[in-house]
């Protein structure tokens, strides 16, 4: 289970509060949305779960399984089964789609105690998973992210995530840029990530990604705290009255 | 002005070096005028130093404290393992070897019998035989700025390899050109390559310059001069390890005939001093280049990379890539200079230098020039220096990649770009992997 308690987190190069007491529990087996007008902080809660450097924690803790995972660096977040899809997929020039992905698999491998994968097995992995998200082989080849179209770059998150094996999925923002087409691929992908022993975390301004990827809760952040939480018809209470009730309250 | 009384230590030593050895180098009579010649230029100019435009970041005068004594032959104890262990991957490679020990040829070391296509002489043997046609080429070789440096190679030079490569020839393996250095004490060891591709011909030469496990490292001076035909394609690749307290340097003298094709790469790294000279000339119209590099700097090494492309005739193509890394309080210097001249239209030319930056004592200098005086040309440069992105580094990291594994993925990837440059497979693979092991010293 995933248990965020009180998290306040600032900027750590400017005095600037973003997240202000955000707690928030996802259990195992479920997917939860976290949904919010743009500057509400859902993005830094991403950043801050995978420990992207430039936040400070000032008050309050996160537990993966038990585990502070504030305490940890990226890599050991990683293979405890963090896994973040970004919204904005980093280009690497020079490193190969699949140099990458083996680089990444065998690393979390070899952290969690699993023995690598022979070249055979990883590209038979690799391949079969590409296929299910519609990747073409020569995509593989060329470096991660350089050139890619922004929804090849979505598809490529869900291919790591598919690969990698998380037990906690955080998404943030994986429909922002993508047609509906896309939108479809990419959600098929997690939904064929959904299992009893993972839990996922759905960031998203927009209800539409949550047509594919039904939630079991949802929850609204706005002003750097969660505002309100309930079922997935809350998601579609929220596309006709809009976020301006959390706005103006945060004001 | 009494500029020309003052002289360092060194180049006094050069000059009375040069009285000492001059009968025991190789060469007749007109030669050794030649040389004697040579050096007198030397003592007018003395080495080059920052007021000199092309030597403004790398003051050889300042830098060569000293004037190790010339090697001259002598009793270099060398076996061909030796030779295996300095070439480290390269040994490995399937070619034809022509070992040089302390600046003379060791045919019991080479690989025997000839390859086919290919005429070899020793450098030493071709100065001996004749008084004309060879010592006249080598001393029309100039280069505004390095005439000093050319003359310290004519004046001390003591072998080398002449290569002919016949019209129409393809050489089946690469030729590899050995330069190793052995005992234990430092010596200046000055060699010289002269390489014709014939007309249509084809070949791969690799220049390798090292020092045997246990040797002393010490000074080098080095110069290739090649003719790539009409119609020809040479593939020109050089390794310098040349030790942290050796200095080298070197020049490539090249010009391209007609629809020629010259694809030149050097490596340079585990070097106190390098000064690469690249002069490049386009005598014949729709020719090819592509110059490019990679240079690794740890401790206090300088590395240097001076090159001017000559575009003096229409419709030739220049491409350069140099790739740089450097750590601790290493320096390197890329000058690149393209020349468009008016009659070269329909030039397409670029140029590219980048350096990452492993630490903040580190320094790039960068001069990228276009001289330009043609109006229908396409011709770029540029230059980067830039630490390891932290962005791509956390990217990594979140998906399991260890911070040092992380560093090492990007920064052989950076580096990577510039030895793909090479097109055979073999080639890349053995400087891939002395580049790979060279920037673990770096990082490690």
């Amino acid at each position: 289970m995933l248990e965020i308690k009180n998290l306040h987190v600032k900027l750590a190069q400017e005095d600037k509060q973003i997240l202000q007491g955000v707690s928030l529990q996802v259990p195992k087996g479920e997917v939860h949305a976290v949904m919010g007008p743009n500057g509400s902080g859902k993005s830094t809660l991403a950043y801050v779960l995978a420990g992207r450097e430039g936040y400070e924690v000032t008050e309050g803790e996160i537990l993966w399984n038990g585990e502070n995972v504030l305490e940890m660096e990226p890599e050991e977040r990683a293979a405890k089964g963090v896994f973040l899809a970004f919204q904005y997929p980093i280009e690497i020039p020079g490193v190969a789609t699949l140099t990458f992905l083996r680089t990444a698999l065998n690393a979390v491998r070899r952290k969690r105690g699993e023995t690598e994968l022979t070249t055979p097995e990883f590209m038979k992995r690799a391949r079969g998973e590409a296929a299910k998200l519609g990747i073409a082989d020569d995509i593989l080849k060329r470096p991660l992210n350089v050139g890619f179209s922004g929804g090849e770059k979505k598809r490529m998150e869900i291919l790591q995530m598919a690969v990698l094996e998380p037990t906690l999925c955080v998404l943030d923002e994986t429909d922002s840029g993508l047609d509906i087409d896309a939108v479809r691929i990419v959600s098929d992908g997690v939904n064929r990530l959904k299992a009893k022993d993972r839990a996922m975390l759905v960031i998203t301004h927009y209800q539409r990604l949550l047509n594919y990827i039904v939630p079991d809760r949802v929850h609204v952040m706005a002003g750097g705290v969660i505002r309100k939480s309930g079922g997935k018809e809350l998601a579609l209470a929220l596309e006709k009255s809009g976020y301006a009730e959390f706005e103006s309250k945060a004001a | 002005m009494t500029l020309a009384a003052t002289r360092t230590k060194a180049e006094q030593a050069l000059s009375q070096n040069f009285e000492a050895v001059a009968s025991k180098l190789p060469g007749g009579r007109a030669i050794a005028e030649a040389r004697k010649a040579a050096i007198g230029t030397f003592a007018a100019l003395g080495l080059p130093h920052r007021r000199i435009e092309e030597w403004k970041y790398t003051d050889l005068r300042s830098a060569l404290k000293e004037a190790l004594p010339p090697a001259i032959g002598g009793e270099a104890k060398a076996t061909a393992q030796d030779i295996d262990r300095a070439l480290e991957d390269l040994a490995a490679l399937d070619a034809h070897r022509l070992v040089f020990v302390d600046g003379v040829h060791r045919g019991e070391l080479s690989t025997g019998g000839i390859l086919k296509g290919m005429k070899f002489t020793a450098l030493a043997a071709a100065l001996a035989k004749s008084a004309d046609r060879a010592g006249e080429g080598l001393l029309r070789e100039s280069a505004q700025g390095h005439e000093a440096v050319i003359a310290l190679n004519t004046a001390f030079m003591t072998d080398g390899a002449v290569i002919h490569i016949g019209a129409n020839d393809r050489l089946e393996t690469p030729l590899l050109l050995v330069f190793a250095r052995s005992g234990r004490e430092g010596r200046l060891v000055t060699t010289r390559n002269i390489i014709d591709v014939g007309a249509g011909a084809q070949a791969t030469i690799i220049e390798v310059y090292v020092t045997l496990v246990g040797a002393a490292s010490g000074q080098a001076n080095a110069l290739s001069q090649i003719v790539v035909g009409d119609g020809a394609r040479l593939d020109h690749a050089k390794c310098t390890l040349a030790g942290e307290a050796g200095s080298h340097l070197a020049t490539w003298m090249t010009t391209l005939g007609v629809q020629a094709t010259y694809r030149a790469f050097q490596l340079t790294a585990a070097t106190g001093l390098a000064r690469n000279n690249l002069f490049a000339t386009f005598k014949g119209e729709r020719s090819k280049l592509d110059i490019s590099g990679c240079f690794l700097g740890r401790a206090s090494e300088h590395i240097d990379t001076t090159l001017v492309v000559d575009h003096a005739v229409p419709a030739c193509e220049s491409r350069e890539l140099f790739k740089g890394v450097l750590t601790d309080r290493a320096r390197s210097v890329f000058q690149g200079k393209v020349i468009v001249r008016p009659d070269a239209q329909k030039t397409d030319g670029k140029q590219m230098a980048q350096v990452l930056m492993l630490s903040e004592d580190a320094e790039f200098d960068s001069k990228p020039e276009l001289e330009i005086h043609a109006d229908d040309v396409v011709c770029g440069h540029g230059s980067t220096s830039a630490e390891i992105d932290a962005d791509m580094l956390f990217y990594m990291m979140s998906r399991g990649i260890p911070l040092p594994e992380a560093r090492a993925l990007l920064i052989e990837s950076f580096v990577g770009e510039a030895i793909d440059k090479l097109e055979s497979e073999a080639v890349r693979t053995a400087f891939s992997a002395i580049a790979k092991r060279r920037l673990a010293n770096l990082t490690g």
